[in-house]
């Protein structure tokens, strides 16, 4: 009790008196909390409630202080509070609809915080009460609504999104929460759109609407049907998609992937290191919710894959510390005032220091970064939904297009991890490629780094996924592209090299043929097809080469297929796939070996050059044969539901405890939105 | 033509309609003309009654090559004719003949005038309304005798039918008589508007740096067609400012120009429909003086025919009482909110069309305007930006947002079909090679419509057109109500018959399409691979051989027009060096609006910073040959492109698709640029060779003679074009006649001709050489032959112009004497001979070539 007490506030240590003094809406809530009806003794007791300061803290604690068959018996009271809280955001007095809403966050936040057991049926009884819950949710709804697309007060629209960002992660399992089948009812979609495309809102509110717009789209996704879902997806508003893009884009976290690279110059471990892991740590705490508001966008809604090539100039922020963007209480989900700033001007500005860049660089420089370092289950998570995103975006032909357009080219610098068996990569001035170059790149890179015990089997099958996807597209449009396919080449080798030496422990987890089919598939396509696709015939000479030169690798995984698809056991089949998918590949090993082996005996050398290798391989082509495989260019469509729902079940869980441990009770009870607010008569 | 002459028609005039045509073959000149001017006098009032008398007269068209567009001639009427009516109330009284307006007008209709065949003395006839003082008939009559020959001579050719726009902007240039040009200001609503317009830059640089009567004679016509037209509004607007700059800012703020252009500016100039039907519902209050001889808008002002002094008073006074009274008139109605809604209205000839208030007319060139000048405004940002590649990118951010704001009622200047712009593909724009400025090439994509005045515009189709959705595609019509907020999704649905073209966009979908795509036989692996996806069960495995993957490697890659290498230093070479057909299917296919017929791709190229109006200049010249050319069947092949002019710094230039310069060809392919034309074309016996051959000859020796006339210089490769057929291309006139770059004293051979360039030919001694030079001298020969005509529109641009190519006192007599007037045919040979001998020998040329290498790094 005394816990209470204290947070009633005016506690009087040095007074003798024993009864501390009570805020006066302290002793308000009391009536409430008592059984009678506190309006039958004071006919204006609503009325002088709402003109109280809110003490959040106190009406808090003390529904979670009350169990269920306490609560039950002050339902009504309850129920009263609700309902007046309702009426009272539709009052012209600003402060009283403040109040009330931040009442209702109290409301929500006590009713669960004690229930998190109890059914939600029973939650809403304790608020609403069963027979006019229907009524009263939509008179919230509308009036939330109607405050959103006002013309009120910023800080009113505020208190809004933050209600609703309540409400929405009042419950770990985003489905469970029950109160939000109203918010299904009653859509408050338009009006989050409405704050995205208005230019003087959006700065302001942008990141809150998406958040929460991410979050309403995951309820019960996968049971019913979620209007927010349906919505989404056929927005086609560009100003409306762009500031959704603007405001990934220029949100704190994706922000901080452009400060990261300077950190990670600066400091080569020592004392630096903790700080760029803290940096990390934060990128990763508020990163997934963006992350997910990103994917949804691009899974959903087609048109949003224009906007991801938008271009925008580059925020670099400058030199100056960027330490108080997450901390500062009043925005924790806000964006930073720089970002405000750009999307509130509909013209670039003018600054040639300033490099235009868009959505889809951004993205692929965070996910470099993201994807360093997988150790922990929310990066493991985040560079997931990254190669999740990438999968999405390399299926839709027009971001294909887009990264394939000769025309748009963009220096893009990906992060790398500094690796000991190979030079810092200094490469400071990568040159300008289509984007379709960097994906690439970063593929590359990835493949080249997690070759480690705690084998991430599932990023891997996305990335070479994503890789195919690439070349498929290149295959059927006749895209020659000019890039080094040997690095990927010789990563992919690497890659099978690594699943032969361990194999055993691989093998007990995870189904490494499936992959490895992927991997020689991928070879294959480059081999039968390559005609349509390879920049040079000189790169098809070269793709013999280096199969050539590593057919070592070849040969011991066709010997580890053969035998285990001639043994009986749960990889046989796998396995026997392999076997048969590796034919061109022995083909091509077993044809050209021995008329190298008989070129050096020839004329004598016993080491050839990699001219004379090529030059044996050009002359011998023709007595070559090769059969053509079916399906090389096939490929399953990414498809969210079955096979990654729980990963996004666990997603959004994560993501709301986030959310609602951020939309702390000090933000919402701002002392500025009152100061704002007291000069209204 | 003078006064004298009109009085004295009008006073015969009326009865002898009918013979007046055979004018020029028999009748005395005198009579003849007094019988020309009197028929038009007596013709022109019945105009305003209508249409029907002009369908009959359009009859006798046949026996003129000069025809009037009756619209313009029924426009120009009318115009004199409002004025008429508006002056009326000052003048003293009606004019001698103005009481009989209307029952004049009245029996010429059923009468005689039907079988007028003659169009041409109507305009006079017009002029002589205008220019006839009131009750002047005497003075008119000594000034005839003054000089009766000439007069009578003059007006012998101005209304024969050799008589062209050119012989009238000269004549207006060079005579002195007010009456002659005011004749002729009226003799411009005759021709053609295509071939006034190319005169356009000659006619307003003559307004505004030549005296009064010019100016007076000219502005009419000017003004009537900028109420015609937004686009020619804009282009005189321009160009008056561009012409205007050289002169001192004190004087330029009071010159006519000016004036004009602020006219031109403040919108007053509303659509001619507007204007024109005015006096049809007006003329039944206000009698018309049947010849109207006291009135006039055009300079030779009442009472004080003679004075010129008097005549701007006159003038301005008419004008504003023209624009105040109509504007007051206009306002009076202008009460009806329906007019201004719907502004489509307006040449349905709807009765409302009067009511339009000044005011509330749709700003009709504030769109282009503003489009205008954010390109401009894009230009100059770019300049700031250190690299070619931030520049590209920027350009392509900046275009992406100026998207935002298409289609609109913008349009490209420089097209020749009337279209909206709907859409720039961003990605598509490249930075041109310039060291300081930022001179850009962006596509644009158009819709044709009829008349970008009154065609609706298009409506904007997002970006992405429209996309199903993999999740939502089988969920139920569910939570999408009609009561949507703020439109969100009001236009994503309909787009009815299109829809199933638009749907294909995935990578799946795709497959389908390409065996159309690429039809060619060597593509069967990928035809097998379809085929074995689509058979289920043929489980035959095929097989292929290594070898023939790598052989199709290598032909597709050779079949491929060589591409050039993509150098972030030369963005546009890659970007010129594809084919236009195929880059016009590649933005089509990529577009939103693609699948509408009417859709067409333009290329513009943005200068900003540069001074275009020697190259307008040099442009005019060109075409001026190659008409020169053509019509004396000389096979010289040129290729002038259009030029817009916007201000004295700035401009547009209609880029040549299917062009590289020979620098970027050289660069790129690090071969002789004859090694180039076999790769390109093939061997030298093979068709295309010797096609490509030819067609280098033809342009080579049009270019060869355009450097020597106008002494092109700054001739170094990266100036030189060389298209997909073969033909060489000149660019950049930037200097050319007096001026030379940074007066060097380089190249002083006639023109640029290298050893490469001979080699192409197939050198000194082959047929293909001797071709050349017979062309270059049959191309002097017939441009001698029209020397005034080329010299006229230099000569007339001249006039007040501080432009480097008028550098010094003697540009006109040097251009004259290049064409060699003195020369027999013979001499001409011979010095053709020597032209080519010396610029063969030329070192200066190579020295030039290696002093740009070793600046700018042009090979």
């Amino acid at each position: 009790m005394s816990q209470l007490e204290k947070k009633a506030g005016l506690l009087r240590r040095t007074s003798s008196s024993k009864k501390p003094l009570k805020e006066k809406v302290v002793l308000m809530y009391d009536e409430i909390f008592a059984k009678e009806d506190p309006a039958k003794n004071n006919s204006r007791f609503w009325d002088e409630l709402f003109l109280m300061k809110v003490n959040l803290e106190y009406l808090e604690a003390k529904l979670e202080s009350l169990d269920g068959d306490e609560v039950m018996k002050i339902k009504d009271n309850i129920n009263s509070l609700f309902h007046h809280c309702v009426q009272a955001l539709a009052e012209e007095h600003q402060i009283k609809v403040v109040n009330a809403l931040q009442t209702l966050c109290a409301l929500f936040r006590g009713v669960h915080q004690k229930n998190k057991s109890a059914s939600g049926f029973d939650i809403i009884n304790m608020l609403v009460g069963f027979d006019k819950a229907e009524l009263r949710m939509k008179d919230l709804m509308e009036s939330l609504d109607s405050l959103l697309c006002g013309e009120g007060s910023e800080s009113l629209k505020a208190l809004c999104l933050k209600l609703l960002l309540c409400l929405v992660t009042v419950t770990d399992n985003i489905s469970q929460n029950t109160i939000l089948e109203y918010v299904m009812i009653n859509s408050i979609f338009e009006a989050i759109l409405q704050i995205l495309s208005d230019v003087s809102t959006r700065g302001q509110h942008g990141y809150d609407a998406v958040v929460l717009l991410a979050l309403l789209v995951n309820y019960r996704k996968y049971e019913s049907v979620n209007p927010y879902i349906v919505k989404l997806s056929i927005v086609d508003d560009e100003p409306t998609l762009d500031t959704f893009m603007l405001i990934v884009m220029f949100s704190p976290c994706v922000c901080v992937s452009r400060q990261y690279k300077d950190k990670e110059e600066e400091n080569h471990g020592g004392f630096f290191s903790t700080l760029t892991s803290m940096v990390r740590t934060h990128l990763i705490l508020t990163n997934e919710a963006i992350l997910l508001a990103l994917y949804e966008a691009v899974h959903l809604n087609r048109n949003f894959i224009t906007v991801l090539a938008q271009s925008h100039p580059e925020i670099d922020i400058p030199t100056t510390p960027i330490t108080p963007v997450p901390t500062t209480p009043t925005t924790p989900l806000g964006t930073t005032p720089l970002s405000m700033d750009m999307m509130n001007s509909s013209e670039l500005p003018l600054d040639p220091n300033l490099q235009t860049s868009n959505l889809l660089i951004t993205f692929l420089k965070y996910s470099s970064i993201v994807m360093q370092d997988t150790k922990d289950e929310h990066r493991l998570n985040s560079a997931r939904l990254c190669l999740i995103i990438l999968t999405c975006i390399t299926e839709d032909q027009y971001a294909d297009a887009f990264l394939h357009d000769d025309n748009m080219n963009f220096r893009v610098n990906l992060h790398r991890m500094p690796m000991r068996h190979r030079k810092k990569a200094a490469e400071k001035n990568v040159p300008s490629r289509p984007l379709v170059c960097a994906v690439l790149d970063l593929m590359v890179e990835f493949i080249v780094t997690h070759m480690m015990k705690d084998f991430p089997m599932d990023l891997y099958m996305r990335c070479v996924q994503v890789i195919h996807k690439l070349i498929c597209y290149q295959k059927k449009c006749r895209i020659r592209l000019h890039y080094t396919w040997r690095e990927l080449w010789s990563a992919l080798i690497n890659l099978l090299k690594f699943l032969l030496s361990n194999e055993t422990v691989l093998l007990a987890k995870h189904n490494i043929f499936h992959l490895a089919l992927l991997v020689v598939n991928l070879f294959n396509m480059f081999i039968t097809y390559g005609d349509t696709f390879l920049p040079t015939s000189n790169s098809y000479d070269e793709l013999y080469y280096e199969i050539v030169r590593m057919h070592q690798i070849f040969d011991n995984l066709y010997c580890m297929v053969l035998r285990v698809s001639t043994n009986a056991g749960q990889w046989k089949e796998p396995a026997s796939k392999v076997t048969h998918s590796l034919v061109n590949v022995r083909a091509i090993i077993n044809h050209f070996n021995p008329k190298i082996e008989s070129y050096a005996a020839v004329n004598h050398i016993s080491q050839l050059s990699e001219d004379q290798v090529l030059e044996v391989v050009r002359s011998n082509y023709d007595t070559l044969t090769l059969k053509l495989q079916d399906g090389l260019d096939q490929f399953e469509r990414y498809s969210e539901q079955p096979k990654e729902a729980a990963f996004f079940k666990e997603l959004v869980r994560s993501i709301s405890l986030n959310v609602r441990k951020n939309v702390s009770l000090n933000t919402l009870s701002q002392d500025l939105l009152l100061k704002e607010f007291s000069t209204i008569s | 033509m003078t006064s004298t002459n009109l009085g004295l028609s009008h006073v015969e005039g009326q009865n002898n309609d009918e013979t007046s045509f055979c004018f020029l073959l028999s009748l005395s000149l005198s009579v003849s003309l007094s019988l020309c001017l009197s028929l038009s006098v007596s013709v022109w009032p019945q105009w305003e009654c209508g249409d029907p008398p002009l369908d009959v007269i359009s009859e006798g068209v046949g026996e003129l090559t000069l025809v009037i567009d009756p619209e313009v001639a029924k426009m120009a009427c009318q115009e004199v004719l409002q004025k008429v009516k508006f002056l009326k109330g000052e003048s003293e009284g009606s004019g001698p003949g103005s009481d009989g307006g209307n029952s004049t007008d009245q029996t010429l209709v059923n009468g005689t005038v039907h079988t007028e065949p003659i169009k041409p003395p109507k305009i006079p006839g017009e002029e002589d309304s205008e220019a006839l003082p009131p009750g002047s008939v005497k003075s008119a009559r000594r000034r005839q005798r003054h000089n009766p020959s000439k007069q009578s001579w003059l007006l012998r050719l101005f209304e024969s039918k050799l008589f062209d726009v050119s012989m009238a902007i000269s004549y207006l240039h060079n005579s002195k008589e007010p009456g002659v040009q005011a004749y002729i200001g009226n003799r411009l609503f005759s021709f053609r508007h295509e071939e006034v317009d190319f005169y356009l830059p000659q006619l307003l640089n003559m307004y505004i740096h030549m005296d009064e009567d010019v100016g007076d004679a000219i502005k009419p016509y000017v003004v009537h067609r900028c109420r015609q037209s937004i686009s020619f509004s804009l282009q005189c607007a321009w160009l008056l400012g561009a012409y205007s700059s050289d002169m001192h800012i004190s004087t330029q703020r009071h010159s006519r120009g000016t004036k004009l252009r602020k006219l031109i500016f403040s919108d007053e100039l509303k659509p001619a429909a507007v204007r024109a039907r005015q006096p049809l519902t007006l003329a039944p209050f206000c009698p018309l003086p049947t010849a109207a001889p006291s009135l006039h808008g055009h300079g030779l002002g009442g009472e004080h025919g003679l004075s010129p002094t008097k005549r701007t008073h006159q003038r301005s006074k008419s004008d504003a009482t023209v624009s105040i009274s109509l504007s007051s008139n206009l306002k009076r109605t202008a009460s009806n909110p329906k007019v201004e809604s719907n502004q489509d209205e307006v040449c349905t000839g709807s009765i409302y069309i009067f009511c339009f208030p000044l005011s509330h007319f749709p700003a009709r060139l504030a769109p282009q305007r503003e489009f205008i000048k954010s390109l401009m405004g894009i230009g100059k940002r770019l300049a700031t930006l250190p690299t070619k590649e931030q520049k590209t990118s920027r350009l392509i951010s900046e275009l992406s947002l100026l998207n935002h704001k298409l289609p609109a009622r913008v349009w490209l200047p420089t097209a020749a079909f009337d279209h909206h712009v709907v859409r720039v593909p961003h990605t598509q724009a490249v930075v041109l090679n310039s060291k300081d400025k930022a001179p850009y090439l962006i596509y644009v994509e158009v819709l044709e419509c009829e008349d970008f005045e009154t065609s609706n515009v298009p409506v904007r189709i997002s970006e992405t057109r429209i996309r199903s959705t993999r999740s939502v595609e089988n969920l139920p019509d569910c939570g999408i109500t009609a009561d949507q907020r703020a439109g969100g999704f009001s236009t994503v649905h309909n787009y009815d018959e299109d829809n199933e073209a638009w749907s294909v966009d995935d990578i799946g979908d795709l497959q389908v399409e390409l065996p159309e795509f690429h039809t060619n036989s060597c593509d069967n692996i990928s035809q097998f691979s379809v085929d074995s996806i689509t058979s289920l069960d043929s489980k035959e495995p095929i097989f292929i051989a290594a070898g023939d993957i790598r052989r199709r490697l290598s032909e597709q890659l050779a079949h491929t027009p060589t591409t050039f290498k993509r150098d972030p230093e030369d963005p546009s070479a890659v970007a010129l060096k594809e084919p236009w057909q195929e880059k016009v299917q590649r933005i089509r296919e990529g577009s939103p609006y693609g699948h509408i017929p009417t859709w067409r791709l333009l290329s513009v190229i943005v200068k900003c910073g540069d001074d275009l109006r020697q190259e307008l200049l040099a442009s005019q010249v060109l075409q001026q040959l190659q008409i020169i050319w053509e019509q004396e069947r000389v096979p010289i092949w040129i290729k002038p492109y259009k030029i817009l002019v916007i201000s004295s710094d700035s401009g547009m230039i209609e880029p040549i698709v299917n062009a590289v310069s020979i620098h970027q060809v050289k660069k790129q392919s690090q071969m002789s640029l004859l090694d180039y034309f076999l790769q390109e074309h093939g061997t030298h016996t093979t068709e295309a060779f010797l096609t490509a051959q030819r067609n280098f000859v033809q342009s080579c020796a049009g270019y060869c003679l355009i450097c020597y006339l106008l002494q092109v210089k700054d001739r170094h490769n990266g100036n030189i074009l060389l298209d997909a057929e073969g033909h060489i291309i000149h660019i950049d006139f930037g200097f050319i006649l007096s001026s030379s770059p940074r007066n060097l004293g380089f190249e002083t051979s006639a023109f640029k001709l290298t050893n490469e360039f001979v080699d192409v030919m197939g050198g000194l001694d082959g047929d293909m050489f001797n071709y050349y030079k017979m062309l270059m001298l049959q191309g002097l020969i017939a441009a001698r032959k029209h020397m005034d005509k080329v010299i006229q529109i230099v000569e007339i641009m001249q006039q007040g112009s501080q432009l480097p190519c008028f550098h010094g006192s003697s540009t006109i007599r040097t251009l004259k004497e290049r064409f060699h007037m003195s020369l027999t045919e013979e001499q001409l040979q011979v010095l053709v001979e020597q032209m080519v001998d010396g610029s063969m020998r030329s070192i200066t040329t190579k020295l030039y070539d290696g002093f740009q290498y070793l600046t700018n790094g042009i090979m």
